[in-house]
This record gives structure tokens, sequence and C-alpha cells, in this order.
């Protein structure tokens, strides 16, 4: 929303700089987003007259175009077309300045041009580069056009809230500066009167009294159409909107004056100067002025002329009887709108308008002939039109005004601040509020314009705002018992740890595409691969929510491997969303992981070390130790989008978290990361719901601990893990730790065999344990390594 | 043998082992020369054993010349035996020298998101004022996000224009475009005092640009407790302000709405990078917008069946990308999503 400051004075005395009016403003919630004052950067653009347009003898797209300003004429060479012989065009002469331009004499072309015609665009005050800025015929020749378009003049652009439909007008901001300047407004509304002996030939009947509350019409004989005067062009520009005629102008101007939303038909198109304001019709088709023909809904509101539809209420005029120039005798209309029933409409038609934006947010329904006399005074005046004196006012509904108790003491104790209870009411009568003693209570009239107001609570905060926030002390809530959960912590310490052991934490969207997990070639069968999926999605790439983080995950390092990085690990902790009968999905926590390229890069103590299975299982491992959990089991797993004989299902206890693995040649491929990049996906839940207790110390045995090697020799086919249990299994008590240390594949174990090496730990309870003793043990487990792996321990 | 043959043959054997031990170069040679002037059959142990043939009176004085000499000829290996150490110790050191300004080698380190870690700053700014933090769905019932949170059917946050609907639910169930659904489950499912901070992703149909994401995070606070105040809402607020952005930065409330708090506000602080002045960060307005607050609409507080005229409460919401990009002078969201290294890298530092 935008004002200038001259339009604000002619409603109130502004006796304050423009940056102390901001503050004000800013502090009683309207927000002032930018102040500035265009014509501060235009210096030597003047009004002039077109004499005479010829072509470029060099160049098709250009003219040749001679200029008078007051007695001074020039030749400049000109790109636009849009403007004939005797408009009066902006002259940028040379020497001027323009913001981003300085004009000199050049030529183009092979022509002198002396100086530059100006677009709306390039004088601050429209988007339009197309054209050339045509102004007024009445504009002064050889004038500077910064006071001719009123560029003079300071411009607020406000942030105005939902709720404050009564500020989207020069005359409902100019209220809250009066409010906060102690300053009176001005409201002129008497002067608008302007009887005549033309009588009215219009009819207005209104079916839904709940959907239009009033209807008034007043009605305007022998306007003659033509262009705004400067003054009315020049402020319409200003706060963004494009002049038309002398009529349609009137309308936005009092639209932007006085806030109320008008529309003016073309009499004479009307059939029967009949008003009919009813629903739509099933299959009911309507075209707008804006030349879309739109199916109506049953819900819509309907202007008819009791047979078809003249105009959507509220929102937009139909092409039909829409003001020309030819038009003649006009039909202006004000009326109060339901709120839902536009705002529905407007949703429905995907259809925005200023009248829209108002209409929904609730308007004044005392304002309507306030504004129609206005209007129709300007309408007389600018256009000439003669104006009936009768006014049809269809007051269906009266509309009360809304009375609210305020306990002055409420206030203080949500505000946390003691105002007195006189302050209290004069802030409310400052924005017009009546405001009576009623026993310790205010009782408080709300005007018809703040239909935000309709409870104590507001009250408070009209009371807050006007008081000022800036005023409130600084304290705190006395809180409670504070802290974050065990799992929350765990959730904090394994992002930390994973970072820590050199994984990138990721963040990846949830919305993904299906195709993307189709990349990964689960069976037909897979769960991942049913979705719940969006249905009005952006892009149909992000149309699902994922039951995966892998396809997000590997885009990153794919990502990454296009800006030529060595080699990345990253992780991301995040949700998936899995379908379930209930309204809701399942929304699951889950660990996923993805690595490729190096680990370390070569260094001068070291080789390379590529991100590879085990690397990733033992990063796995230690994140598990940080969270003081057993290691995690692992069982060779096949099966899509793994590497066939390079992956494993991950468990915890006995409960299944998901797997770890190599990816499938052919999904590197579909992902476009590097062959051997490493994934995995763990569901958190069971991992969060093993969290260990508090650590109980163990004290360390004071008595020395024997060490025995021993290297098994089994098929190639025995996992490690089995040999590494029967030992354990077999050496219990004795033996508290296996490590295996070596693996040999080759000549001295032979074909389709390995030699696996264990180190073992032996103690015994409370004294050293001896070197016969651990022999002992060592031969209580070869038999059983023998018979459970088919093992042999290697001399 | 005369006593004074007795004499100069101890200073002979005084003088040639002196020379001799002086002439060793090395351990070995030292070792060498200690068993030739020392030994058994060296000179001073043949004038020691020459002693026993001396009369009784001189013997004594003799006696005390062949300890002296002995004693000197011990202090001379000592002494050199010293210096040949010391050169060796400094050989040694010398060969085992390392050039410290190698790099280490040091273990892959990384870093959690810095998304992550705006969340874990602010979370504990209020864990650390007593409040908890509490999750819940993000595919939500439209009755928790709109009908709880006082938008009729009207508000333009529920067209599809605004909002994610899931497909074939009839409009009732939605991807949350505000955590504030949390806060409602949370009061539902507990009596004041509530004091949680709501962290977690939201969905909006925003165009991508610089500063919009369809899904991004928020973090939401909710306080309910019997005499809370709008005071109390700046004064908690001011404090977390300075705690992200700078101890001494100044605040300030500024009127604004919002359907489900009245009386809201916006919270601004003063441009941390031009103090006010009006810089590119703070587009010229020396003021910066962090986050939307306000005092607990009665409506949500019957809503969950708390009593309006006992308890009282407050709100906030803010988004984390943008806290994020304001602390560490961000310019591009897409920068936070992208997982670029390069970018990541970055934020190994800090605190958290
Ligand atoms: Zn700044």
């Amino acid at each position: 929303m935008r004002v200038t400051l001259n339009w604000l004075r002619e409603f109130v005395d502004i006796d304050i700089d423009a940056e102390k009016l901001v503050e004000l403003l800013n502090f009683s919630g309207t927000k002032v987003e930018s102040v500035r004052t265009p014509g501060d950067d235009l210096h030597g653009v003047v009004v002039a007259e077109v004499l005479n347009i010829e072509e470029h003898p060099n160049a098709d797209s250009l003219t040749l175009v001679d200029v008078r300003t007051d007695g001074e004429e020039q030749r400049v060479v000109c790109g636009a077309r849009n403007f004939s012989v005797g408009d009066r065009v902006p002259l940028a002469r040379v020497g001027a300045r323009l913001p981003g331009m300085d004009i000199t004499e050049r030529k183009i072309r092979g022509q002198v041009s002396r100086g530059m015609l100006c677009s709306g665009a390039e004088l601050g005050v429209s988007r339009d580069h197309s054209g050339i800025l045509v102004l007024p015929p009445d504009a002064e020749l050889g004038a500077d056009v910064v006071p001719t378009l009123g560029l003079d003049d300071t411009l607020l652009e406000l942030e105005i809230t939902l709720n404050r439909p009564d500020c989207m007008s020069v005359l409902g901001v100019a209220r809250e500066v009066a409010a906060l300047t102690g300053q009176t407004l001005r409201r002129s509304e008497s002067k608008f009167d302007t009887p005549t002996d033309v009588g009215s030939p219009v009819k207005v009947a209104i079916e839904d009294s709940q959907a239009c509350p009033r209807y008034l019409v007043r009605y305007i004989e022998g306007a003659k159409i033509g262009p705004s005067p400067q003054w009315m062009a020049t402020r319409l520009l200003a706060c963004g909107v494009r002049p038309i005629s002398n009529v349609v102008d009137v309308t936005n101007y009092v639209l932007l004056e006085l806030g109320h939303p008008m529309h003016a038909f073309d009499a004479d198109k009307v059939a029967n100067q009949a008003i009919v304001v009813r629903r739509a019709r099933k299959g009911e088709r309507f075209t707008t002025l804006d030349g879309v023909e739109r199916d109506l809904h049953r819900d819509d509101l309907l202007i008819t002329d009791g047979a078809k539809p003249i105009g959507l209420a509220g929102i937009m005029g139909g092409e039909a009887t829409e003001v020309s120039e030819s038009t003649s005798n006009v039909i202006l209309e004000s009326a109060y709108f339901d709120p839902d029933t536009i705002a529905f409409t407007a949703r429905r038609q995907n259809l925005r308008t200023e009248a829209s934006a108002r209409f929904e947010r609730g308007m004044d329904v005392e304002m309507a002939p306030v504004a129609a006399a206005r209007a129709a005074q300007l309408m007389s005046e600018l256009a000439g039109g003669r104006v009936s004196a009768t006014v049809l006012d269809e007051h269906a509904k009266r509309l009360e005004r809304v009375k609210v108790r305020l306990r002055p003491s409420r206030t203080d104790k949500l505000l946390g601040i003691s105002i007195p209870p006189a302050e209290q009411a004069e802030r409310l009568r400052s924005i017009e509020m009546e405001v009576s003693d009623a026993a310790g209570a205010l009782d408080v009239l709300v005007p018809a314009f703040r239909p935000d107001v309709t409870r104590e609570v507001d009250l408070i905060e009209e009371v807050g705002r006007l008081h000022g926030f800036q005023e409130l002390p600084s304290t705190l809530p006395r809180g409670a018992a504070g802290g974050l959960e065990r799992y929350q912590r765990a959730e904090r310490k394994l992002r930390q740890v994973l970072a820590d052991l050199g994984v990138f934490e990721a963040v990846t969207a949830s919305l993904i595409s299906p195709e993307d997990v189709e990349k990964l070639g689960l069976d037909e069968s897979n769960p991942t691969r049913r979705m719940v999926e969006v249905a009005n999605p952006m892009v149909e790439d992000e149309r699902a929510m994922r039951t995966t983080l892998l396809p997000s995950l590997l885009r990153a390092v794919a990502l990454n491997r296009s800006q030529r990085s060595q080699g990345v690990g990253l992780f991301e902790i995040a949700r998936i969303y899995e379908p379930t009968n209930e309204a809701l999905p399942q929304e699951g926590l889950v660990l996923a992981g993805a690595f490729s390229g190096l680990r370390r890069e070569q260094e001068w103590t070291g080789a390379a070390r590529p991100w590879d299975f085990f690397r990733v299982k033992g990063v796995l491992e230690a994140a598990f130790e940080g969270l003081g959990l057993g290691p995690p089991g692992f069982v060779p797993a096949s099966g899509m989008p793994f590497h066939p004989t390079r992956a494993a299902t991950v468990s915890l206890g006995s409960a299944p978290l998901g797997a770890l693995g190599e990816l499938h040649p052919d999904v590197c491929e579909r992902f476009d990361v590097a062959e051997r990049t490493l994934v995995f996906e763990l569901s958190l839940a069971p991992v969060f719901e093993d969290l260990p207790e508090r650590v109980q110390l163990q004290e360390p045995s004071r008595f020395p601990a024997a060490y025995i090697d021993m290297a098994v020799v089994v098929d190639d086919a025995v996992a490690a893990s089995k040999v590494g249990d029967v030992i354990a299994r077999a050496g219990a008590p004795e033996v508290v730790s296996v490590r295996l240390f070596d693996v040999y594949r080759g000549e001295q174990v032979g074909d389709g065999m390995k030699s696996l090496a264990f180190a073992l730990e032996l103690r015994v309870e409370g004294r050293t344990m001896t070197d016969d003793e651990a022999l002992q043990v060592r031969d209580r487990i070869l038999p059983a390594l023998q018979e459970r792996t088919g093992g042999t321990i290697r001399a | 043998m005369s006593d004074a043959e007795m004499r100069q043959n101890l200073e002979r054997a005084r003088r040639e082992g002196l020379e001799a031990i002086d002439a060793a170069t090395d351990m070995a040679s030292l070792e060498d020369a200690r068993i030739k002037v020392l030994g058994r059959k060296a000179p001073l142990s043949r004038a020691r054993s020459g002693l026993r043939d001396v009369p009784e009176e001189q013997r004594r004085e003799l006696g005390r010349v062949a300890n002296d000499v002995t004693a000197e000829i011990n202090r001379a290996i000592a002494a050199k035996e010293k210096t040949f150490m010391a050169t060796e110790t400094a050989e040694r050191w010398e060969r085992e020298a390392i050039d410290v300004t190698l790099p280490g080698e040091a273990p892959p380190i990384a870093t959690v998101h810095p998304l992550t870690k705006t969340i874990w700053d602010i979370v504990d700014v209020f864990v650390g004022l007593g409040y908890r933090v509490a999750e819940g769905p993000e595919v939500e019932l439209s009755t928790y996000i709109f009908d709880a949170l006082n938008m009729p059917p009207s508000h333009p946050a529920r067209s599809s224009q605004a909002t994610f609907f899931i497909k074939s639910s009839g409009e009732e169930v939605l991807l949350r475009s505000e955590t504030s659904p949390v806060q409602i489950r949370t009061m539902e499912s507990q009596e004041p005092p509530v004091y949680v901070v709501c962290p977690g992703r939201v969905y909006r149909r925003d165009t991508q640009d610089a500063t919009h994401l369809s899904g991004f995070m928020q973090i939401e606070g909710l306080a309910v407790d019997e005499g809370v105040t709008m005071a109390d809402l700046k004064g908690s607020l001011e404090h977390f302000a300075r705690e992200i952005f700078g101890r001494s930065l100044e605040v300030r409330l500024r009127p604004h709405f919002f359907p489900f708090t009245e009386p809201s506000a916006e919270l601004d602080v003063l441009c941390f990078k031009c103090r006010g002045s009006g810089c590119r960060m703070c587009k010229q307005e020396g003021w910066i917008e962090v986050l939307g607050c306000g005092m607990v609409d009665p409506h949500l507080l019957e809503w969950v069946g708390y009593d309006p005229a006992r308890y009282s409460g407050f709100a906030f919401g803010m988004g984390v990308e943008r806290i994020c990009m304001l602390a560490h002078g961000v310019s591009d969201i897409r920068m936070l999503w992208d997982n670029d290294v390069r970018v990541l890298d970055q934020f190994k530092g800090g605190a958290t």
C-alpha cells in the first residue's frame, strides 16, 4: 500500500519530519517499507509538445521527433511510436540527469539527438518501458516534470497487515497518524452532496442479504469520457495505478483515498437499468473485463441485470458493461459484500484485485454512501456528468456495531505494565472508538471500519500498540524444569560423533520425486516405493514425501563430484514418511550416509585411503560405541540398490536397523556418482529405545592378563565373525576379548582357504593367569573351532 | 729405591698417565688408556707395589702421594668420560632430529550442518530459561494447523496457493506450514505450566529464490503459565537475540498481526553490520526483522481446554535459515541446502 505525504496532509496536519513519521508508524504496527521522493533523482526533464514525427533514414525501428518546449525546438531520436503529433511528452534535455543516466548530445545512426523522450519506467512512475509516457494535454510546456508528475511528493510504501483493512486507504493511514501525533482527523463528508434534478432509472434488488447486506447506486447522466487531469493521474501513478479514463480513474482514486471499492457500469449496456444481486446458477458462465470467460460456482456472488451477469461481486466487473469512450450514463455501485463470500470466489477464480483484497478483509459498511457521494462529485467535476439526487440505498441487512467491555486491569495484567484507565480510554478514543465508563470498566462501541476488534483482548492490543511496546519493561516468566530428553541428547551426540569422525552432516529436502526412488532399482514389493504424494506440488520433481534419504544424499554426492571434490562422506538424520491406513503417515527418524572417493588424500605419512566398506562400517561401529551401545550386527545381504556381494544388513541386538553396502554399479551410473560409492540407511527408533543407562564403573583388575595369538585356517566361505564367536564362546569365561588382526590368503594356507589371526586376552578372577593355564584354554578352544568351523590352527 | 727415585717414578706415572688419558679420542681409546695407566702392569701400580720396600716413616708420605696421583688420574678419566658422553648424546639428538613444521597426521574431521548448529544454539538459549523441546508430525491434520490456530476457512493460508495438500485427503491432511500444531498438541497433552520450543521442517508453496524454499526449518516457542505477560515476552526475546547476535545489541518489538496471537509483534534487532546507519544487509532500514511473536490468543487456550482467565502465554516463531543466514552472512538460502563441502567445511569452528 502506497500513500503520499501531500495526500495524507489533506486529512491531517503533519508537523513532524518524514523520519519521525516513519518511526511512529513503525511502532504503531503499520510498517514503512520504504520512503522516497522520486523527483530527487530527476533533473532537467521538462514537458514538451510533439511537432513532427518522421522516419529515421538509417534505422527502421527509430524515428526523428521534433519537439517544442517553451519557445525552444529540439530534434531527438526516439525508439517508441506510441504517441502522435500534438501529444505532450517528457523531454530529458541535454545535461539532464536520470537514475543511472546522464543525457548528452549524441549521434544515433548518423542523426544528432538533442535529448531523450522518457518512458514511465525511466522517470520511475511506472514499470512501463515499452512506450513514451504521454502527459495530459494541460501539462504546461517547458515546466519541470517533477512537480508536474507530483514526483516531489514523498511516497511511503506501507506494509498493511491482514487484520487492518481500514489502513488500506489514505484516510485510514491519516487516522493512524492523527492518533499517533495528537492531531485531529479531517473528514469533510458533507461537501460531497451535489443534488441535481436528474432522476435515477435504476432499480436494485438483493436476493442474498447475507452475502450482500447493502447495495447503493448513484446515477450519473451525460458524462464525457476523457483523460483525467494531471493531478489525479499523478497520484494514481505514484500509488501504482495506471490511469485509464476520468470515470474509471475516479473509482480508483476514491478507492485509494477512502478505501472503499466501487464499480462504474455503462448504464446503457445494462438491460433495463436493473440490478439484481444473487448467487450464480449451476453452469453459468461470465466474461470479466480482463477478457477471461469464467465458469461460475453456485457460491459465487454476482451482480446481474436480472437475467445475465454484469459483475463478479466485489472482485471485477464484466466486459460487456465496461465503461468505454462512448459511455455517457454511468451506474456507480457502492456496496458491502460478505468477506468470506468474496474470499472464496477470489480463491476459486484465482482472481485477486484491489477490490477483492479489501472486501475479503472486511469493509466499512458505513463508508458506502460516503464513497459514492465523493465519486459522484468527482465525476461531475471531471467528466461533466450530472448526478442524480436519488440515492438508491438497498440496506437489506443492518450490521450492528460491536460493543466490547474492557477491564483496564486486564490490560495491565496481560501487558505487564500499568496504564491508567483514563489513558486507556483516551487511546481508544484517538482511533474513533466510542468509550463510556461502566463501573470500573470501559464500554467500547467499535466503529464499523474496524472488523478486527471484537473482543476485550483486541482492545488491549490497541491500547498496547498506541501506548507503545517500547514502553514495556523486560522481564522473564518464572520458567519450569527445562532440559533435553535423553534421546534428544543422544541424537545430538550421534550427529557430533559422526562429524568428528570426518563425515559431514547434510540437510536435504523432504519432497522428492518417485522417479528418484525408482533409480534405486528396488523390488516391486519394496515398501520404500509407496509414498505419500502432494496434491498440488510446485514442481513435479518435488511431489512425494520421501521414504528414503538416499536419493537426496546421492544428489549431494554428485554435486560435490561435479565440484571436483576428491571425496566426500555425508550423513543425514531426518524423517521418512511411510503411508499407513490412518489419516497421517508414520514419520520415523532415520540415519543415512553416502560415501564416495577418498576418505583421506595421500599424505607424506601415508598413501591415499579411499572410502570402502570397512571404513564406512568402522565409522558406524565407532558411532555406536560413542552412544554406549554394543557393536551392531552385520549379516551378508544382497538385493538392490547394493553390489550383490558387498552389502550387509545391520541390526542392534535383535532389532533390524537397515543396511550398509557398496552401491550397485548401475545405481551409481543413474545417480551420476563414482563407482564404489557406499551408502547406509538405518532406522533410529530402535537405537534410541536401547540407550544405555548411566555408565557404571568396573574397576580394572590389579592382576595382569595373559595374551595369546591364534591363527585359524578355515575355508574362505566361513565368516570371520563366526570364527571369532566360536573362540569367544569356547574360551569363556577366561577369554575376555577376541580381536581379529590379520587375514591371510596364499600359498601357505592353500587354495580356497584363509588364515584369520586373532589376539586373545585372558584373565582369571583374583590372581594372575599363568602361561600354562592360558595354553589349557587354547586347547579347549581348538576342538570347538574344528567342530563348528572346520578350522585348524596354523603352526 | 731411594725416596727420591720413588717420588720421581710416581711423578712420571702421573705425567705419562695424564698424557695418555688426554690423548684418548673416544670412549674405547679412553678405556685402553685407563688399562694402560691404572692396570696391574701400569707404572703407577708398579710404583705402588714398590712402596712395600720403603721404610715405615716414608711409606705413609709416599702412599699419600700415590693416592693423590691415582685420584687425579681417576678424575681426569671421569672428566674425559663426561665429555665423550655429552658428545655422543648430542650426536644422537642430531641424528634423531625431525622437521616439526611438517603437517601433522590429523584424523579427518567434519562438522554438523550449520542449520543444525543454529537450531542447537537457539534451543540451548531457551533450555537455559527452563524450556523443553517438543516435536510433532510434519504431515498434519488441517484441524491442528488452521482451526486450532484461529484461521477461518477463508484465510489465505488455507488455499492451495499457499499450502501443500496431501493427495486424496480432501484437504484434511497437509504439510504443516508452521510448527505451531506442535504447540497445540503439547498443550492438549499436559496442563500448564508449558515452556517448550519446537524445531522442525515446515512447507509452503513459495517460489524458490535467494531467501525462499518450499521446505525449510522453523523454531517456535511457547510459554503458558499463570501471569505470563507481554513484558515477559519482550525480556525473553531480548535475551535470545543478544545471545545469538551479540550481547550489547538493541532490539525492538513492533506491533504486527498473526491470527494465533493477540497482541502480535515482530522483533527487530539493530543491524549488527551497520549499527543502524543502513546497509545492504538491513536493506537500508538500520533494523533487521528476526521473528514474529505475540500473546497466545485466548481462542487457542480455549481450544486446548485451558482457562484463559487463569492462564496466559506467549508464542514466537522464526525461520532457522534466516537466523543462520543473518548470523553467518549467508546471502543465498540455497547454499545451505546444497551440501557443497566447500560451504559446510567453513562451519567446523565455533563453540558448538
Ligand atoms: Zn545495516
